[in-house]
This record gives structure tokens, C-alpha cells and sequence, in this order.
């Protein structure tokens, strides 16, 4: 898969880096490539979705013809009336998307954590009714075949990470994810929603060893683990306070999407007028180059952050995680 | 799911996947307990040989051949008769069950907790069971393994093997919701208190079973309520062997027809529920 740039592109990621290296006071030479995130108005769940989604995968000239792609959407709970699933319509729309691009196969998964009944539990978000043959797409992911990995770079103290085959062998793995503050990590985006892909079958529902081997740093762990992703986050309805699952509505009427998580969760932290920097799984990713979550080294394509975002309240615990206005 | 669509999904090796590919240990003991109460022998040898063949050296099994670790569902192994897994296989496998605890109640943990002089919550007063050795004690893991304790105890009734099932049971108790009922195993998480699920309240019951108190009595109401209004197999089918437990299953109940089946775990625990209206207990022995 080739995202390529254009020369007009790798002028302003030169420039951008060059300026982040000196604002930062960096002394040795670190490469640094602007990332690409699209923001782009969405006011609501309607057909219009299915072009934006296009225009969107476009934009990233996402080369996926001919592979197999993999949808990650967040399904968490049985309360379709809720902001706390991801929308069934932007996951079809996305489906769609890849197929019109050429993809051999698209394929849907998720892996909940709190419910073992993961069909009923999409039943219940819509999905068999948005999707015509849901079920014929979809992957228990916590029911997967699985095999061992040993990521590059680990950050966790999990002795052993099993992931499941159908997100390991995707040419392409995007993660769908509901914009929404998180009690313990501050937001939940692209990065945490990867704790799908870690096998209840094995790990338990919930699968708490990830807690005891450190929550941000086995996003972290995932996030190494899958070096193939596209990330998009459903911010027209969000969620904010006390997320991801007793929080309140939000509407921003956003979509954000990218093929760099780290730029992605990061753009939407600022949307939701959080600090990146406080995300401990921003920070550990973006390792050696922190200014990888500058603004500065983020190409934005569409709407700019200032004119979509929308102060969420942030949980009751995390009073700290604000992000200061300049 | 007939009995015959149940052998059909069977893998050449012996096992049985959740609903396709590779065998598990879930789906397969479960199967083989469906089998054995329809006395269908010839496919549930075949899943006991697999069985019997991937069990770990600490006498665990893994949830997956290739998984190197013991899980939770050597509880759901220990369901299965003990004539038929083996006495050796079936004794260790106890031995693995008795000396696996949720982390929290372990003597190092207490210690470095009591160090940090954080308090100590009366949630943590009775060691249960973690999924997976190493994480914290949950609802649905103690129950299993509290039925697998009982039913040995059945057999050889010892005072290990009473203290574990007096104290998973205490765990489950001190983890009911507050109207009723359990969630995954916390009373209150993150300033609110947790909501029952109808599957864990199921499994809760099921493994109260001889225990009678308010609190079961409540438990017993919530799972009535689900009952009602629950569509998916597998909560139906621990609602009813949790009400079953305790000799309250509407008469003449049947699961509405649209729920869908879709695993084999799901399948044959639905068969073995109807065994169990039928008089075939292969569950508490």
C-alpha cells in the first residue's frame, strides 16, 4: 500500500519539521514526515456519508486494490440509543468505500470486552440492519484462531500477546472508533480501539491482564503491533464526561480519519480540547519523536481544528488532561 | 443445532472450534458434555482424546493448542465426568483449580497494597478466579470454577476443596449488584454503580446453587426479568441453569424462537439445558 506525497506536500512536511526541530530545541537530525488527517464536516448519520468516505479514502490515495481489508468499528454495550457504539451507517459507508477502491475483501471484526454475545451485541447497534449479510462479514475476533506475536517494540509487561489471525493477515486495518473521553487513558480513539483485537477467548471477558500490564502501554504494544492501519473516528456523535461507557452525547459533527493513529487521536484529542502530550499512549508512540504529535507536523486536509472543536467535558478524574489555549 | 450438525462441525483432530477453524478447549468440552447426555459416544471419545492430549504439565489446560499458558477454561473442562477425562488428568486439574486465585488476593499483592496504605475493600475479602493467572478475580470465571469444585466435592468431599467453594461463593455474593444480579465481578466501578448482565446473572446462580439467602432471592428475581426479555443463546442459557439451580424456571418455558445459536458453545449448552429439564444432569453431577 503506497501513500504517496505530493511536492507541494513534502515542501510543507520539510518545513513544518524544520520548525518543530527548532521550537523544541532539538540538536540532532531526527526525520520527520507530516502526516496526513483529513477533518471533514458531518452533521449527521445520513446517505451522505457514503460519499464523504470516498472522498476521505481518496484524498489518502489509499492503494488497496487487490487486498484485504479489515474494519475494526468499537461495540461495547447493548444501548443502540446511546453514543457509545460506533455507527453502523459510517461503518457500511466505509465498507462500501473500500470496495468501489478495488479491495479484494472487506471484511468486518470486533472483539468486545464486557459482553461474550458479540453478534447480539451488533444486532442490537444495527448493524444486521445497515449491512446487507452482516453476518457473512463479520469475525468474532474474540473467537478467532490466534497466534503469538513478539511485537518490535514492547511496552507492556504482558509476558505473551496472542492476537487474532484476521487482524494479523489484513493487508489493511482500520480502526473505526467512536470519539469519546476514557476514565482512565483520558480518550479512547483509533489507538485504544485496537483492545478489540485482543482475544476474549483467551484473555478473559474483560480482558483484564491488559489493565495489569498497563492500560497505555498496551495500546502502545497493539498500535506496534499492526504496522498496516487507517485510522477513522466518529466524531459526529461522540461521547464526553465520564466515557467510554457512562458518559453523556456529544455532538461535533465531525468525521477524522488518517493512516497515522498517532496523528489521527492526536488531531481528535485537540478537537476535544485535550492535551495530547497528557495521552500517556500518545507519548509512548509517538517514542523518540514527541514532536510527531506537534500540530505543527500534522497535515490537516479539510476543516481546521480551531473551527471544529468543541470542549468536551472531561472525566470526573482527569481534571489535568485540558488542553491549554495558546 | 441438531446433535448430528453438532458432530458435523467436529475437526478432524478431534475438536471443535467456536464456530469455525482451529479447535478450542471452550467449545469442545462443552460439546462433548452436550454428546455424552444425548449419549452420542463415538464424537465425544474423539473430543475427550483431544482434551485429554493438550492438557498443560501444570495440569491446566490452554483456551488453544499453541496458547502456552492454563486458563479459565480448565473449569469448564472439570465439568466434564471424571470416569471419562481420567482420575490422574482429573486430579491435577484440581490440584491447578485449587491454587489459582484472582491476583488481588495474593500474599504479595496484599503486602505491596498495605504498603501503599490502600484500604482494603470488603470486595476483596474472599479470593474467586481470574480468567487468565496473573489479572483479578471476575464473576464468570468463580462461577465456573465453583461448578467444577462442586462437583467433585460430590465425589470427595475435602476441606480444601469446601474452603475454595464457601469462598468463590462469598466472592460472588460480595459482587452482586445492588438491585441484584452481577456485572463482570465489580459492585461499583468508576462512580457508578455496575449494571447487571443477564449472562453473569445466570452463572452467578448457577453456582449458588444450595445457597438460600435475600441477596439470592433478588439475584433470583433479576434473572426472571431477563429471562422475559433476553434474545441472546448464551445468556438464555445460563439464565436457565441458574434458575434451574434454585427450582425457578417458569413452567413450561421456551426460548422464543428467533435467538439465534451461533457457536457451538452456545449450542450445546443449549442441548444440555434441555437435558437437564429432562433429567440428564451433566452439570452438577
Amino acid at each position: 500500500m503506497s501513500t504517496e506525497f505530493t511536492r507541494r506536500e513534502w515542501l510543507a512536511a520539510t518545513a513544518a519539521a524544520a520548525g518543530a526541530a527548532v521550537l523544541t530545541g532539538c540538536t540532532r537530525q531526527v526525520p520527520l514526515q507530516s502526516s496526513k488527517v483529513s477533518i471533514v464536516r458531518t452533521a449527521a448519520y445520513d446517505q451522505g456519508i457514503y460519499d464523504t468516505m470516498r472522498r476521505v479514502l481518496e484524498e489518502h490515495q489509499v492503494d488497496i486494490r487487490g487486498r484485504s481489508v479489515l474494519l475494526k468499528p468499537n461495540l461495547v454495550e447493548f444501548e443502540p440509543e446511546s453514543s457509545i457504539n460506533t455507527n453502523p451507517l459510517l461503518v457500511h459507508a466505509t465498507f462500501e468505500a473500500f470496495r468501489a477502491m478495488g479491495a479484494s475483501q472487506v471484511r468486518i471484526a470486533e472483539g468486545p470486552g464486557h459482553r461474550r454475545n458479540t453478534l447480539d451485541l451488533a444486532d442490537a447497534a444495527g448493524y444486521f440492519k445497515i449491512v446487507p449479510h452482516f453476518e457473512d462479514l463479520f469475525v468474532d475476533l474474540n473467537l478467532d484462531d490466534v497466534s503469538r506475536i513478539h511485537p518490535t517494540r514492547q511496552f507492556s509487561r504482558l509476558e505473551k500477546l496472542y492476537l487474532p489471525h484476521s487482524a494479523l493477515n489484513a493487508d489493511l486495518l482500520v480502526s473505526i472508533a467512536k470519539m469519546k473521553t476514557h476514565h482512565w487513558t483520558g480518550a479512547t480513539l483509533t489507538m485504544k480501539n485496537l483492545f478489540g483485537t485482543v482475544p476474549s477467548g483467551i484473555y478473559g471477558w474483560p480482558k483484564n491482564v491488559l489493565h495489569w500490564a498497563g492500560i497505555e502501554e498496551c495500546i502502545a504494544d497493539l498500535h506496534a503491533a499492526f504496522p498496516r492501519q487507517f485510522g477513522i473516528v466518529d466524531g459526529i456523535v461522540g461521547m464526553e464526561g465520564n466515557g467510554p461507557i457512562q458518559g453523556v452525547a456529544k455532538h461535533v459533527g465531525v468525521l477524522v480519519a488518517g493512516s497515522d493513529p498517532v496523528a489521527v487521536d492526536a488531531t481528535c484529542c485537540r478537537i476535544m480540547r485535550i492535551d495530547p502530550y497528557k495521552i500517556g499512549y500518545l507519548r509512548l508512540a509517538s517514542g523518540e519523536m514527541p514532536t510527531r504529535l506537534s500540530e505543527a507536523n500534522i497535515h490537516q486536509i479539510g476543516e481546521g481544528i480551531a473551527t471544529v472543536a468543541s470542549p468536551f467535558d472531561l472525566p470526573p478524574d482527569l481534571p489535568g488532561i485540558r488542553l491549554e489555549e495558546s | 443445532m441438531s446433535i448430528e450438525s453438532l458432530v458435523s462441525k467436529q475437526n478432524r483432530d478431534g475438536g471443535w472450534p467456536y464456530v469455525k477453524g482451529r479447535s478450542w478447549t471452550e467449545p469442545t468440552a462443552y460439546a462433548v458434555l452436550a454428546l455424552l447426555a444425548e449419549g452420542e459416544m463415538e464424537s465425544a471419545k474423539r473430543g475427550l482424546d483431544w482434551i485429554r492430549s493438550i492438557q498443560r504439565p501444570d495440569g491446566g489446560w490452554p483456551p488453544q493448542t499453541g496458547v502456552d499458558e492454563s486458563t479459565w477454561v480448565t473449569s469448564v473442562v472439570l465439568l466434564l465426568p471424571r470416569q471419562f477425562l481420567g482420575p490422574s488428568i482429573h486430579a491435577r486439574a484440581i490440584d491447578w483449580v485449587l491454587g489459582t486465585t484472582g491476583k488481588e488476593s495474593t500474599i504479595l499483592y496484599r503486602i505491596r497494597e498495605r504498603l501503599l496504605g490502600n484500604p482494603r475493600g470488603p470486595e476483596v475479602e474472599f479470593p474467586g478466579w481470574p480468567w487468565v493467572p496473573g489479572a483479578a478475580a471476575w464473576v464468570g470465571p468463580t462461577a465456573l470454577s465453583i461448578l467444577a469444585l462442586e462437583k467433585e466435592r460430590l465425589r470427595k468431599d475435602t476441606p480444601s476443596i469446601r474452603k475454595r467453594i464457601e469462598q468463590g461463593q462469598h466472592f460472588l455474593l460480595s459482587r452482586m449488584c445492588v438491585g441484584g444480579g452481577w456485572n463482570h465481578g465489580s459492585v461499583r466501578a468508576l462512580g457508578y454503580e455496575s449494571r447487571p448482565y443477564p449472562e453473569t446473572t445466570g452463572m452467578g446462580l448457577a453456582a449458588l446453587r444450595g445457597v438460600s439467602s435475600p441477596k439470592v432471592e433478588s439475584a433470583v428475581a433479576v434473572a426472571r426479568e431477563f429471562l422475559s426479555e433476553c434474545r441472546s443463546a448464551d445468556a438464555l442459557n445460563w439464565l436457565r441453569l441458574g434458575l434451574m439451580a434454585h427450582g425457578q424456571m417458569p413452567a413450561g418455558y421456551c426460548p422464543p424462537p428467533e435467538v439465534a445459536y451461533r457457536t457451538v458453545p452456545e449450542t450445546s449448552l443449549g442441548m444440555l439445558v434441555a437435558a437437564i429439564e429432562i433429567q440428564h444432569n451433566l452439570i452438577w453431577g
